[in-house]
This record gives structure tokens, C-alpha cells and sequence, in this order.
């Protein structure tokens, strides 16, 4: 049986509850459902709004160099600071978050593997809603690294080149345009279907019923094996808002370790949307 | 106390039970074999307005016997809508508090109903893309409040928990024995918390064993609020396979074109649920053609004016001015 290309990212539960409170180990919580983390997060997490604190609040776009260095100085993360990510939807947005803190250049994130659900399950796991005491650092962000993010040029040149892999993670009734989003979701696309080329991997598959990632061996048969991803080529991984796909930018990443491998956060609100780009169904 | 007289001490009396049933009323126009009789159990006419009101009764009971509840220390609990009005009704007659954490899709008739009857309410998304044993939402979320907060909640969790199939063991089965004197042949349920299919199927079997026992469940991807289709079931710890003869998938827009015929043709004012319900047992009437069958129905159709206008746009036609 094979290993994780990078086992190092990831730690588990057991490792964050006698790890916690440690000097130079933060826990940041990233819920979709952004009232979890008040309704209950583990003693000692910081909780980010993806809604407001990770997203440019005017322009559609990640969160701004400045902006990001002040959300981490006021969650009282240092740059020498070991960062342990997790979340609910076994760790949508945590991934999301993790993908944002490599982009800024971040040298230690983890991701608690089975997120909130299987510490929620746990028995000798608690949960607080007190909120922690922070000590503001002053954080310097490194300049974004822009290898991690498809833009959507990168798309459409990947799409009239034939030349990368294209992973679409979200469900299969998104994938084949049957809907456009998740019911109950509000940002959407105009059309409904895929980019052309691209392989129907749900995000879902990676991961087992308690939450955590499946064996690298599984891992290798779902992406390699059966969707044909080509490890030798480069590779995008969308999704509706480029949340979902992030965690599959971390499995294809760190844990079958494939070189380049893009998140596209456009992802299908902004591929969806524009005037006359070709789309699969 | 004189029940006769319908005179009572306590909201709480008005809960049903062998000697005070909730009423069977028998199919006639739309029952479609003259040898089958076909009754509809109302647990709408239960003191809070659903059959939930039974299982929410033993639910609290056991909290109580047990301390777990106090002036500080309330319920909190996923629901789709009538476990939570359940609750908070009994709750506010006991004098304890409710949260409820309701699903988006809940109707907003639900969830004003909940805060009506004084219950704090978490909406919460449940579908989005969910992959298995990640839970759902709703109860993921009850689960945390609970986690966090030990000491002002306690979680009865009506997915997990024997109580609720207890009250219908006690109660509904008992009481559809009196009802029909021994000579029940079918029964039909739906499929949601499977507290009323398991209470209800053990304690009948156990009288009549060769009795079949049907539950119909909305096709995937359903709007029908309360109910589950057999891929959602996981969460239902009390779901017992060997309990059911048979389960129907039945097309969910039916669920709301049968309620209404039930309205128009019987009088009898159901909701979604029992007219999926109405349409499962149907199709076994026509194919068995004699027996006596008693359908499940948990609530009646107020609360889910909204989902009606919905899935029967015309009902919408000609209200205003």
C-alpha cells in the first residue's frame, strides 16, 4: 500500500486535541455554514467567514495581500505558526482556506483530516462556544503565488489546446446541467453543463464515510485510473465557486502529489456565464 | 379528570392513547375496491397538530425521568418542522426552552409555527452536495449545539432515538388494533425518523404476524417536507429493513395531486405526506383487492399552503383581486 505523496499536510483529530493550545499551533475553523462555528468550534479555534473575510468584498476575487495579512494578525497568527485548518462538509472551505494560505505563501498548514463531522462524532472531543483570547500578531503576506489559481484564459487555452486535465468535482446533476447549483445555493451561472473535455469526479468521492481522505491507493484508482487523469499533464479543478474544488486541489496535490495543479475559483458561476464559450452537457 | 367531557388539566392530556385514539376514518370515494376497506388514522387531530406530537411526548417524558431537564436546561433537536413544534408546545406548557434547527427547505409555514410557539430556530442547509456519513446539516448542527452547550441542551435526537419508536409500540399500534379489532391486514406508513413504522410494525406483527406491512417513499430528489427517500435513510438509525414488507418509490408530484383529491373527493384535509401515502396504498388495493388496510396520515395540509402553490401553480389562480 502506498503512502500520501505529502502526509505531512494532514493531522488527525487525536493530534489536534493533544496538540491544541500549544505555542505555535493554530487551529482556524471554515464552515460553508458560516453559524457553526458560533453554534460550537474546538476550544482554542479562530473561525473565518468565507462570505466576508476570504473574498474581496467588492471585486469578485480572493482576498487581497493586505487584507489577508490583517485577518491573520488579528486572528493572532504569526508567519512561523504551525496553521491546522478543518471545517464542516468534511472540510470544503478549510481547503478552500488552505489553497489561500499557499497562495500567500504560508509555510506550515494542515489540514485536520475528517474535519468538523468526525470531531463532532468523537466522544472525547469537545466543543465550546467560547470564543478564544488572541494576541494580534503582525502578519506579512508573501506576494500571491498565481501557479495555484486558473484564471479563466487558462481555461479557455486549456480547453482550444486539449492540454491539460480538466476536473469538474461537482455533482453529477451540475455536471450534465440538469442544475446549475446545489439546491438552495444562490450563486449560479446562466447555463447549466460542463467545460468540454472535462472528467466528472464529485468532490465526495475522495472521501470515506467518517470524513477523512481515502487511501492513497483509492485515490490513485478514482483519479488516475478511472477518470484518466494524466499525471504528466497539467491539470484545473472547478467547481461551482471553486470551494469543492479545492479540496480535490489538495488531494491531486498533496496526496497524489501531481505536478501543477490548478484551482479554477471562477469555477462554473463564471465559466457558466460567459457569452459564447463552448459548453458540454 | 373527565375526558368525557373533554375537560382538561393540561395541554399535555389531550395526547392519545388505546382508550383515546386519534380517529380512523374510512376511504369511499377514492377507495377502488368495494372488498378493501381502507381507513385514514388522523394524527393531525393530535393536541399539537401532527404525529409527531408521540413521539416528542415520550421524548420529553424520558428527559425528565431521567433530570435532563430543568429551567436552564432545555431541548435542542434537527427537525423538519412538526418534532420541533411538538416540542415547543409541550416545552412551553413545561416551561423549559426549544431550539429548533430546521432544514432551508422547511415551509416558512413551519418555521414562523416554531417561533410562534416560542421555539429559537437554526435554518440550515442540507443538501448541498453531500457525500455519505457526512450527516445532514440539520443534525450535524443540533449535535454541535449540544456538544458546546451540555448545560442548556440536552439533544432527545428523534433519528437515534428508542423513545420515539417506543411511542408508537405503545401507543399508535395499540391503538389501530383496538381500532380495527384485530383485523388489520395492511398497514401503510411513510418513511422519515422510521419511529411510526418500527413502534408501529413490531407491536402489530407481534399480534398478527403475517400482517403487511407497506411504506412509500417520495422519488430522489423530493420536495416532499418530512419524509425520506431510501438513499437519505442513513440517518435514521431506527429503520428496520425486516419490519417492512414492501416499499413503493412513488413519482413525489403525486404526493400533492393526491392530497388534493383527498381534499375534494374525501373531505378529509391531508397533507403531501398522506397523499403519497393515499397513492401507495391504492395501487395495493387494486392488486390485493380485499383486506383491511389503516394508512398513517401525519398531518393535515395548513402548513404546507406554500409547497402546495408550488407544486399546483393553479391553486394560485384567481386569489387576489
Amino acid at each position: 500500500m502506498s503512502d500520501y505523496t505529502h502526509p505531512e499536510v494532514l493531522v488527525s483529530t487525536d493530534w489536534v486535541r493533544d496538540h491544541v493550545g500549544k505555542p505555535g499551533i493554530k487551529l482556524v475553523e471554515v464552515d460553508v455554514d458560516t453559524k457553526a462555528y458560533e453554534a460550537g468550534h474546538i476550544p482554542g479555534a479562530v473561525g473565518f467567514n468565507w462570505q466576508t473575510q476570504l473574498q474581496d468584498q467588492v471585486n469578485r476575487d480572493i482576498v487581497g495581500k493586505e487584507a489577508f495579512e490583517s485577518l491573520l494578525g488579528s486572528g493572532g497568527i504569526a508567519n512561523g505558526d504551525t496553521v491546522v485548518l478543518y471545517g464542516d462538509n468534511n472540510n470544503w472551505f478549510a481547503a478552500y482556506a488552505f489553497w489561500l494560505f499557499k497562495i500567500y505563501g504560508h509555510k506550515e498548514v494542515r489540514l485536520m483530516n475528517g474535519g468538523r463531522v468526525k470531531w463532532l462524532n468523537e466522544s472525547d472531543k469537545t466543543l465550546t462556544v467560547d470564543l478564544p483570547k488572541i494576541t494580534a500578531t503582525r502578519y506579512t503576506a508573501s506576494q500571491p503565488d498565481l501557479k495555484l489559481r486558473a484564471r479563466v484564459q487558462d481555461v479557455i487555452k486549456a480547453v482550444e489546446a486539449r492540454s491539460h486535465n480538466l476536473v469538474d468535482v461537482r455533482s453529477p446533476d451540475e455536471f450534465t446541467g440538469k442544475v446549475i447549483a446545489p439546491p438552495g445555493m444562490t450563486e449560479t451561472a446562466q447555463r447549466g453543463g460542463h467545460i468540454p473535455g472535462a472528467r466528472s469526479v464529485p468532490w465526495a468521492t475522495a472521501v470515506n464515510p467518517d470524513g477523512t481522505f481515502k487511501a492513497a491507493d483509492d485515490l490513485k484508482e478514482i483519479y488516475l485510473k478511472k477518470a484518466e487523469v494524466d499525471p504528466r499533464r497539467d491539470t484545473i479543478a472547478y467547481c461551482r465557486i471553486g470551494e469543492r474544488s479545492s479540496h480535490t486541489w489538495f488531494v491531486l496535490t498533496y496526496l497524489l502529489g501531481l505536478p501543477n495543479v490548478r484551482n479554477y475559483d471562477g469555477s462554473w458561476t463564471e465559466y457558466g456565464s460567459m457569452v459564447g464559450l463552448p459548453i458540454e452537457r | 379528570m373527565d375526558r368525557s367531557l373533554e375537560v382538561y388539566d393540561d395541554i399535555l392530556d389531550l395526547l392519545p392513547d388505546v382508550d383515546h385514539p386519534t380517529p380512523l376514518v374510512r376511504i369511499n370515494r377514492l377507495n377502488p375496491s368495494p372488498s378493501f376497506t381502507l381507513y385514514a388514522k388522523l394524527e393531525w387531530l393530535n393536541p399539537f397538530g401532527s404525529v409527531k406530537d408521540r413521539a416528542a411526548a415520550y421524548l420529553v417524558r424520558d428527559l425528565e425521568r431521567r433530570g435532563q431537564l430543568s429551567a436552564t436546561r432545555g431541548v435542542v433537536e434537527p427537525t423538519s418542522g412538526n418534532t420541533g413544534l411538538s416540542l415547543a408546545g409541550m416545552c412551553a406548557a413545561r416551561g423549559y426552552r426549544v431550539r429548533a434547527v430546521v432544514p432551508n427547505k422547511v415551509p416558512l409555514e413551519k418555521k414562523v409555527l416554531l417561533r410562534i410557539a416560542g421555539a429559537d430556530l437554526d435554518v440550515v442547509n442540507d443538501e448541498l452536495c453531500p457525500s455519505p456519513g457526512m450527516g445532514e446539516g440539520s443534525i450535524n448542527f443540533a449535535k454541535s449545539r449540544a456538544k458546546a452547550q451540555g448545560d442548556v441542551y440536552a439533544l432527545p435526537n428523534q433519528y437515534e432515538n428508542e423513545e420515539n419508536a417506543r411511542a408508537h409500540y405503545e401507543t399508535t399500534a395499540p391503538e389501530i388494533w383496538r381500532q380495527t379489532e384485530g383485523r388489520i391486514t395492511h398497514l401503510f406508513v411513510s418513511l422519515g425518523t422510521c419511529g411510526t413504522v418500527t413502534g408501529c410494525a413490531r407491536f402489530l406483527r407481534e399480534r398478527n404476524p403475517r400482517l403487511k406491512v407497506i411504506a412509500v417513499q417520495p422519488t430522489e430528489g423530493h420536495d416532499v417536507p418530512g419524509l425520506r427517500n431510501v438513499a437519505q435513510l442513513d440517518v435514521s438509525k431506527l429503520f428496520d429493513p425486516s419490519l417492512i414488507d414492501e416499499i413503493l418509490e412513488i413519482d413525489f408530484e403525486l404526493a400533492y395531486t393526491r392530497a388534493l383529491d383527498l381534499a375534494r373527493r374525501e373531505g378529509l384535509m391531508a397533507g403531501p405526506s398522506s397523499g403519497l401515502i393515499y397513492e401507495g396504498a391504492r395501487r395495493i388495493v387494486e392488486r390485493d383487492r380485499e383486506g383491511v388496510g389503516v394508512m398513517v396520515f401525519a398531518d393535515n395540509v395548513f402548513k404546507y399552503v406554500t409547497n402546495m402553490v408550488k407544486h399546483v401553480p393553479e391553486l394560485a389562480e384567481g386569489t387576489s383581486a
